[in-house]
C-alpha cells in the first residue's frame, strides 16, 4: 500500500500503539497486584512466623525436658541395644536372603495353582458341553479334565504346605522382634508431645520441609492458582442460626474476624501483639468449654461490627477514644465506616453486647459495668419517664406526695425542688431547674414562679396524715445506738456522702433509702415517729419496711434523727410570688388549648389561687413529676419521655446533635445527654415551654458510662436462638431477683455471693457499743450480721419461709439487727419462695416426704451424740428458751425451730459437711467428709456414721421449746411441706 | 480566604448564578447580528483561541485547587459517585472550546473567501483500515487503562443495606437525571417527570425537520448558524449540564441548596413562602377571598397559558420572528415556537419563583393538576 494514502503516520501510530499496550499491560499487572495483596495476608504471614517461632521454642523445650528425663535416657540405651540385637538375630543378611527366596518360590507356586485352576474350570466346561452336544468328542474332553483334576489335587497340597512354611517363618521373625516393638511403643508414648510439635513444624516451617513440600508451599499461594488450597486464605465461621437482618432478607452471620485475629482462642498468644492476642477471658468466651464457644456465637453478636469485613476499616472497628482514633488513622489508614449501622462497640461500652441476650436478667455475672448501669437505671428511675419493656410495672422510686403538707414546709419544698443536690448531694431526685438551657435571667425568673406554682399544687392536694403523739421526747443517744444496730444502715446513710467515692453496687445498696443526714431540718420528730411506726400509713407503696420498733424505741430513733441537722437551706431565700410571671405561665398553657383571646379572657377571670393551682397542675404534667411520685390528679397520665426499649438500635441520624461539636455517634450522644441533659438546646432559640426538660441527675463519668452501656444494649436484633431461655426456673429467678433488688435484701443478706452491704456498719457498731477492738470486730462481724442466705432454698421448708417473711420470728436472739416486717402480698411472698427454690434447683412446691421416726434405741443413741460427751450441740445452739453458755458470737440458731424450719435432707448434709454448704461457718465438722466411714464415734450404733447422722437429724426434728422435758417415745413422722397447697 | 469562600457560596446559589449566566450567555454565544457585534467588540471570541483555552482551563484548575483546600468541597468532590461529574466539567469545557475554536477559525476563513478547513480534508482519501480502526483500537486500549486505574483508586461506593424505613437524605437521582430532578423544584411531577422528558425527545427528533438551514453541514461554523448553535448551547449547557452540576454538588440534605464551601447541615431550614398565581391575583392584588369555583379561581392561569402558547406565537410571527415565520412556513413555525416556548418555560418559571415566589400558574390540587 502506498504510505502516502494514509492519513496518519503509521510509524507514529505504531509507537503510540506499543506504548499504550505496554501501559495496558502495566495496568493489568497493577490490577493483579492490587487484587492479590490484601492486608489480612500480611497478618497471616506475620502470624505464621510467630507460630513457627513459638512452636520451635516449645518443641526445643519439650525435647530438652524429654531428654533430661532419666526414664527416657535409659529407654534410649535399652532401645539401641534391642535394635542391634534385632538386626543381628532376627534380621541378618542371610536370613533376609533366605526369606526372599522362599517368598519367591511360594509366589510362583501360588500362581501356578491359580492358572491350573483356571484351566481346570475351562476343561470342565468343555467336557460338559461336549457330553451334551457332541457325544463323540466327550471322551477326549474327559481325559483332559481328569488329567487336570489330578494335577490340581497335587498342586493344592504343595501350596498349602508352602503357605504354612511362610507363615511359620513370619511368626518366628515377629516373636524375635516383639521386644523391640514394645520398647518402641514406650518411646513413642514418652515422646508424644514432642512428636506432635515436630509434625506441626513439618507442616508450617519451611526449614523443616523437604524440597518438594517447600516448593509446593510457595506455589500454592501464587496468584491465580491460589484458589485451590492456599496457606493464606480468609477464615470464616458461618452461624446459620444467627441471622443478620438486611431489611429485605436475612442472611446467616458470617464472621471473618478470625482471618486476622488468629490467636484469639489459643492461650499461647496471651502476650502477642494485636491482632494475634488471645481473648482476655477464654473461660467465659470462645473456649470450647465456655458458655459462649466461638463456633456457636462468633464475634459480632457481642462486639458488633461487620463480620464480613476483612480489613481494619471494613470490619467497622470503633476506637475507644479520639486519641486512639487518631492513632488508627496513622497506623491503619482507618476511617469510620459510616454506612454500617451497627459498628463495633468501643471498649468502654463493650458489655452492652451481653444485654442483647441477657436482657431479662437482673444480674449478669461477669458484666460488672452493665450490672452497675442496670442498678443505676433502677435507682434513678429512668423507666418512669422513658418506657422500657424490661421495667414494665416497676414501682415509682420517689415518695408519695399526696400528704406532703404533714411532712415538710412550703419553703423547704421550694428550696428542694429548686436545688435538691445542695441539701443532699447523693439524692436521686434530679435537678429540673437552673440548668444549662434555663440559666438566663428571664428563665430563672420564670422558673422561680413555676416552682411556687408546683409547691402550691402539691400542698393543696388535701391528703391527710395524722401524726401520732410520741410517748416521750425520746433519748437521742439511745436512738443513735438503735439506729446503728437494728438495721437502718443497711439502706440509709446518716452522714453526708464522702466526695469522690467510686460508685459501686455495694455502695448503691447502702444508698437504697435516702441519706438521712439533715433530716432534722426537713421534717419534725413527730412525723419521723409516725413514719417509723407504720410507713405504709403515709406512703402505701413504700418499700420501707417496719422494723418492729417499740413505741419507746421509735421515739428514741425519732429524737436521734431529728437531731441530724443540715443548715444549707437556711441561707437560701425564697423569692416572692410574682403574679405577673405566673400569668405568663398560665397563659402559655391556656393558649395551647384555645385561642389567645380566650386564654386571656380566662386568665382575667382567675384568682391567684386558681392560677397557681392551674399552672401547678400543668407544670407537674410538663416536667413529669408524677412519673416518680404519687400526686393526686395524675393517676392516668402516661410517661412523658421517649421509649427506650430499642434505644440502642438508633442510628446517629435519628438523634439531634444540635450545634454540639461531639462525635456523631450514638454512644457519644447518650453520654453527652446524661452528662448535661439540656446541652442540645445550646445555641437554639426556643420558647420556654419547648425547651428540653430532662432533669439533671448529676451522674459522674463512670455512672454515665455504665448507663450508656445498658442503653446501647437495648436493641431489637438480639439473636433469638441465643437469648437466655424463658424457662420456669429462669423466670422464677428473674422475678425473685427483681424483688431482691426492689427491697434491697442484699443490703443486709448475702445472696448469690453478693450483698451484705450492712457489714461495715455492724463492725462499727461492735467497736463503738460493744467495746471490741478493730481486729476483733472484723473477725466476728459475720456472726453479728444478718445471715448469709446461700443455699437457703435447700435449707428451709417453703412453708416456713413463706410464714417467716410474712411475720418474722427471732431465730438468732444474739443478733441486734432485725429482720423487718414487709407488707408483702401473697404473690410477692410466693415469688420469694420460688426464687429460693429455683436457686438451689429444689423441687417446688412439692418435696419428698421423709420419715423422721425414732425407735427407743435410736433415740438413746441420738441423745448420746447430742450430749456433752460427744458433739455437745447445746454448747452453741439455743434450744427454746435455753441459751448456751459462752459469748454470743459463738451462739447458733434455735433447735426448737428445726422441725418447722429445716429440710430433713439438708440437716443431714449439714451435719456431714457444714463447710461445703456454708464456707466459713463456725459449725464444727464432726465427721470427715473425705473418709466418712471412719470419722464418727465407734461406740454408737456400731460405728455406722450414716445411721448416726440420720438418728441425730431425727432427734433434732423432735426438739421443742420445752427442751429437757421427756418426749413421747415415738413421735409421729412429720409431714414435710405440709401446706404447699396454701400458696 | 473565608470571605472569598463566603462570596462564592453566595454567588453559586441558583437565584444568583442563573441570572448571571443568563446575562452573560448570549454575549458569548450571540444568536443575532447585533449581539455578535457586541461579542466582537468585547473580544469574547478570544476564548476560542489557544490562549483562551489555556485561560479557561487554568481558571478551572485554579478554582478546583482552591476548592480542594476546603474540607467540605473536598468531601463532596472526591466522593466516588461525584468524581465522574467533576471530570464532566473538564470534558465539557474542553470539547466546547475545541469545537468553538474550529468553528471560529472556519468562520474567519470563510470571511476571507476561503472554504472551511474541513473542505480541504474532504479531498483526502482516508482508509478505514488502518487509519480509523487503528486509532479506535488505541483509544479503546487507553480507555481500558483509564478505567482499570480508576477502579484501583476508587472503590465501589457501596452503602448500608437498603432499608425501606430509612430513605437517604438527600435522595438523589442518577447523575444524568439530576437535571430533571432539579426541574421538580419548579414544576409539578407530571410536568417535570413526564411531559418535559417526552417533549425533549420529540423536540430533538424534530430538529432535522425544523432546521432548514443547509449551511454548516460537515464542518464547524458558528456565524452561519448563530441562532441554532446559541439555542442548543443554552439548553445543553445551562438547562442540562449546569442543572446536573447544581444537583450533584450543591443540593444537600432535604434538597436544600448549599454553597460549595458550606457544610451539609441536616437541620438547615428555609422558609417556604411560595404562592400560586391565583392567590397573588385574588388575595394580594384584588384583596378578595379565593373564589369557590375552581375554574373561576384558576381562570387567570389558564388565560396566561393560553396567551403563552396560543397568542404569543402569533404576535411574535408579526413582530420579532417575522423573518423566521417567512422562512419556515406556518406549520414548521408553530411547531418550532411551541417547542421553544415549552423549553423557555423552565427558566421563566425559575425566575418567577425567585422574583414573585410563584409556586404554580394553575393550581388545582383537587385534581392533582398543577402547572
Amino acid at each position: 500500500m502506498n504510505p502516502q494514502e494514509r492519513h496518519y503516520n503509521i510509524n507514529k501510530l505504531n509507537v503510540i500503539f506499543a506504548a499504550s499496550s505496554v501501559l495496558l499491560l502495566a495496568a493489568l499487572v497493577w490490577l493483579f497486584v492490587d487484587d492479590y495483596s490484601r492486608g489480612w495476608k500480611d497478618y497471616q504471614k506475620e502470624f505464621r512466623a510467630l507460630e513457627i517461632q513459638k512452636t520451635r521454642l516449645k518443641h526445643s523445650q519439650t525435647l530438652s525436658k524429654l531428654q533430661a528425663q532419666e526414664e527416657y535416657q535409659s529407654l534410649g540405651k535399652v532401645l539401641e541395644a534391642a535394635r542391634k540385637d534385632f538386626a543381628a538375630n532376627c534380621n541378618s543378611k542371610e536370613l533376609g536372603k533366605e526369606t526372599a527366596q522362599q517368598g519367591a518360590e511360594n509366589d510362583l507356586l501360588n500362581q501356578d495353582y491359580k492358572f491350573t485352576k483356571a484351566g481346570y474350570d475351562a476343561a470342565r466346561y468343555r467336557y460338559e458341553s461336549a457330553a451334551a452336544h457332541h457325544p463323540e468328542d466327550a471322551g477326549r474332553a474327559k481325559e483332559e479334565f481328569d488329567r487336570l483334576d489330578k494335577k490340581i489335587q497335587e498342586l493344592r497340597l504343595a501350596v498349602e504346605r508352602s503357605n504354612q512354611a511362610m507363615k511359620d517363618r513370619e511368626e518366628r521373625s515377629k516373636a524375635c522382634g516383639a521386644k523391640l516393638k514394645e520398647l518402641e511403643r514406650k518411646e513413642r508414648v514418652l515422646a508424644k508431645d514432642s512428636r506432635i510439635l515436630e509434625t506441626k513444624l513439618a507442616k508450617i516451617d519451611p526449614h523443616q520441609m523437604n524440597l518438594a513440600n517447600r516448593m509446593a508451599d510457595v506455589v500454592r499461594d501464587s496468584p491465580i492458582i491460589d484458589f485451590a488450597n492456599p496457606n493464606y486464605k480468609i477464615e470464616q465461621i458461618v452461624l446459620a442460626d444467627m441471622r443478620e437482618d438486611l431489611n429485605f432478607i436475612d442472611v446467616p452471620r458470617v464472621e471473618r474476624c478470625v482471618t486476622c485475629h488468629l490467636g484469639i482462642t489459643n492461650p499461647d498468644y496471651k502476650d502477642s501483639p494485636q491482632p494475634f492476642t488471645t481473648h482476655p477471658d477464654l473461660e467465659l468466651f470462645l473456649g470450647n468449654e465456655s458458655p459462649h464457644p466461638l463456633e456457636e456465637f462468633g464475634c459480632t453478636v457481642c462486639h458488633g461490627g461487620r463480620g464480613r469485613g476483612t480489613d481494619f476499616t471494613s470490619a467497622a472497628h470503633t476506637p475507644s477514644s479520639e486519641k486512639q482514633g487518631e492513632g488508627w488513622k496513622e497506623k491503619y489508614n482507618w476511617h469510620e465506616l459510616t454506612h454500617w449501622d451497627r459498628p463495633m462497640s468501643s471498649r468502654p461500652y463493650i458489655q452492652s453486647g451481653c444485654f442483647k441476650c441477657h436482657s431479662g436478667q437482673m444480674v449478669i455475672p461477669g458484666a460488672e459495668k452493665l450490672n452497675l448501669g442496670i442498678n443505676l437505671i433502677e435507682k434513678a428511675g429512668c423507666y418512669n419517664c422513658h418506657f422500657i419493656e424490661q421495667y414494665k410495672n416497676w414501682p415509682k422510686p420517689g415518695p408519695d406526695l399526696t400528704k406532703l403538707a404533714s411532712k415538710i414546709s412550703k419553703e423547704w419544698a421550694y428550696r428542694w425542688i429548686d436545688n435538691p443536690h445542695a441539701f443532699r448531694p447523693d439524692t436521686w431526685m434530679p435537678a429540673f431547674f437552673n440548668q444549662s438551657n434555663t440559666s438566663d435571667p428571664q428563665s430563672v425568673r420564670r422558673n422561680q414562679q413555676e416552682i411556687h406554682a408546683i409547691v402550691h399544687y402539691l400542698f393543696n392536694q388535701g391528703g391527710e396524715f395524722a401524726l401520732e403523739r410520741m410517748p416521750s421526747a425520746g433519748d437521742p443517744k439511745r436512738g443513735e445506738e438503735i439506729a446503728a444496730s437494728v438495721g437502718c444502715l443497711g439502706c440509709h446513710q446518716v452522714t453526708p456522702p464522702e466526695e469522690d467515692q467510686p460508685t459501686t453496687r455495694t455502695l448503691l445498696r447502702r444508698l437504697h433509702g435516702p441519706n438521712l443526714s439533715g433530716i432534722g431540718n426537713k421534717t419534725s420528730s413527730e412525723w419521723i415517729y409516725s413514719w417509723l411506726k407504720d410507713p405504709p400509713q403515709y406512703h402505701p407503696e413504700t418499700r420501707m419496711p417496719n422494723l418492729r420498733l417499740s413505741d419507746g424505741e421509735a421515739a428514741d430513733v425519732a429524737a436521734y434523727l431529728s437531731g441530724l441537722k443540715n443548715s444549707v437551706y437556711e441561707n437560701v431565700s425564697v423569692p416572692a410570688l410574682d403574679e405577673k410571671v405566673i400569668d405568663e405561665v398560665v397563659l402559655t398553657f391556656l393558649s395551647k388549648s384555645g385561642t389567645l383571646q380566650q386564654a386571656q379572657a380566662k386568665l382575667l377571670s382567675m384568682s391567684l389561687d386558681e392560677k397557681l393551682d392551674f399552672s401547678g397542675l400543668r407544670l407537674i404534667r410538663h416536667y413529669g413529676c408524677f412519673s416518680c411520685h404519687n400526686i393526686k390528679g395524675f393517676e392516668k397520665d402516661k410517661p412523658i419521655g421517649t421509649e427506650l426499649t430499642f434505644e440502642g438500635s438508633k442510628t446517629p441520624h435519628q438523634l439531634d446533635f444540635g450545634f454540639i461539636p461531639i462525635d456523631h455517634s450514638a454512644p457519644a450522644w447518650f453520654a453527652q445527654k446524661l452528662r448535661d441533659p439540656r446541652i442540645f438546646d445550646k445555641g437554639r432559640v426556643k420558647p420556654h415551654d419547648e425547651k428540653l426538660r430532662m432533669p439533671n441527675f448529676k451522674f459522674t463519668d463512670e455512672e454515665v458510662e455504665a448507663i450508656v452501656t445498658v442503653v446501647l444494649g437495648l436493641v431489637k436484633d438480639g439473636p433469638p436462638s441465643k437469648i437466655v431461655p424463658r424457662t420456669m426456673r429462669n423466670l422464677f429467678l428473674e422475678e425473685g431477683q427483681k424483688m431482691v433488688r426492689l427491697y434491697n435484701c442484699q443490703g443486709c443478706h448475702i445472696l448469690e455471693a453478693e450483698g451484705g452491704a450492712i457489714q461495715p456498719t455492724v463492725k462499727e457498731w461492735l467497736i463503738r457499743y460493744e467495746n471490741r477492738s478493730a481486729n476483733e470486730a472484723e473477725a466476728v462481724v459475720p456472726s453479728f450480721s444478718p445471715p448469709n442466705l446461700v443455699g437457703e432454698g435447700k435449707k428451709v421448708q417453703p412453708k416456713w419461709l413463706f410464714d417467716f417473711v410474712h411475720e418474722p420470728v427471732t431465730i438468732r436472739p444474739w443478733l441486734k439487727v432485725r429482720m423487718p416486717r414487709y407488707k408483702f402480698t401473697t404473690t410477692q411472698l410466693n415469688t420469694l419462695v420460688k426464687y429460693f427454690s429455683a436457686q438451689d434447683n429444689q423441687e417446688f412446691p412439692f418435696a419428698e416426704k421423709t420419715d423422721t421416726a425414732l425407735s427407743r434405741e435410736e433415740r438413746q443413741a441420738a441423745e448420746k451424740l447430742f450430749s456433752k460427751d460427744y458433739f455437745d450441740c447445746a454448747k452453741c445452739h439455743i434450744i427454746g428458751d435455753k441459751l448456751p453458755e459462752g459469748s454470743p458470737e459463738n451462739w447458733a440458731p434455735n433447735f426448737a425451730l428445726a422441725k418447722e424450719r429445716l429440710k430433713p435432707q439438708w440437716v443431714m448434709d449439714w451435719i456431714k459437711n457444714p463447710q461445703e454448704l456454708l464456707p466459713g461457718t463456725k459449725m464444727p465438722a464432726y465427721f470427715d467428709p473425705t473418709s466418712l466411714d471412719t470419722s464418727g464415734p465407734d461406740d454408737i450404733l456400731n460405728g455406722d456414721e450414716h445411721e448416726q447422722i440420720r438418728v441425730l437429724r431425727n432427734y433434732l426434728m423432735t426438739l421443742t421449746d420445752s427442751y429437757g422435758t421427756p418426749v413421747a417415745d415415738a413421735p409421729a413422722s412429720l409431714p414435710q411441706t405440709p401446706a404447699s397447697a396454701s400458696f | 480566604m473565608e470571605s472569598i469562600k463566603h462570596f462564592i457560596n453566595i454567588i453559586s446559589a441558583p437565584y444568583v448564578m442563573f441570572p448571571l449566566i443568563l446575562a452573560v450567555f448570549f454575549f458569548i454565544f450571540p444568536p443575532t447580528d447585533r449581539l455578535l457585534a457586541i461579542h466582537k467588540k468585547l473580544r469574547l471570541y478570544k476564548l476560542w483561541t489557544n490562549g483562551g483555552g489555556i485561560a479557561l482551563f487554568s481558571s478551572l484548575i485554579i478554582i478546583f485547587a482552591f476548592g480542594l483546600t476546603d474540607s467540605n468541597f473536598r468531601r463532596i468532590v472526591t466522593k466516588p459517585d461525584n468524581v465522574p461529574i467533576a471530570g464532566l466539567i473538564f470534558l465539557v469545557v474542553f470539547f466546547l472550546w475545541w469545537s468553538m475554536k474550529q468553528a471560529w477559525e472556519n468562520d474567519e476563513r470563510m470571511a476571507q473567501g476561503q472554504g472551511p478547513r474541513e473542505a480541504e480534508d474532504a479531498k483526502e482519501k482516508v482508509l478505514v483500515w488502518p487509519d480509523l480502526v487503528y486509532i479506535e483500537l488505541i483509544a479503546l486500549i487507553l480507555c481500558t487503562v483509564l478505567l482499570i486505574v480508576w477502579s484501583i483508586f476508587l472503590k465501589a461506593p457501596l452503602e448500608e443495606p437498603a432499608n425501606p424505613t430509612v430513605s437517604p437524605n438527600p435522595s438523589k437521582a442518577p447523575w444524568y437525571f439530576l437535571g430533571l430532578q432539579e426541574m421538580l423544584v419548579y414544576f409539578d411531577p407530571w410536568i417535570a417527570g413526564v411531559l418535559f422528558p417526552t417533549v425533549i425527545i420529540i423536540g430533538m427528533m424534530a430538529i432535522p425537520f425544523l432546521d432548514t438551514n443547509e449551511k454548516g453541514c460537515g464542518y464547524y461554523s458558528f456565524r452561519e448558524r448563530k441562532m441554532a448553535v446559541s439555542i442548543f448551547m443554552f439548553f445543553w449547557l445551562v438547562l442540562w449540564v449546569f442543572l446536573i452540576l447544581v444537583g450533584t454538588f450543591l443540593r444537600g440534605p432535604n434538597w436544600n441548596f448549599f454553597g460549595p464551601f458550606e457544610p451539609w447541615d441536616i437541620s438547615k431550614l428555609e422558609a417556604l413562602t411560595n404562592v400560586n398565581l391565583s392567590e397573588i391575583i385574588y388575595m394580594i392584588w384584588l384583596k378578595q377571598r379565593l373564589p369557590q369555583n375552581i375554574f373561576l379561581r384558576e381562570i387567570w392561569g389558564f388565560l396566561l397559558i393560553f396567551f403563552y402558547f396560543g397568542a404569543a406565537p402569533l404576535l411574535l410571527a408579526k413582530t420579532f420572528l417575522k423573518n423566521l415565520y417567512a422562512r419556515l412556513g406556518s406549520l414548521r413555525y408553530s411547531l418550532f415556537t411551541f417547542l421553544l416556548l415549552m423549553a423557555v418555560s423552565l427558566p421563566i418559571k425559575m425566575i418567577l419563583r425567585w422574583v414573585f415566589n410563584i409556586k404554580y400558574i394553575v393550581a388545582i390540587p383537587e385534581f392533582f393538576f398543577n402547572i
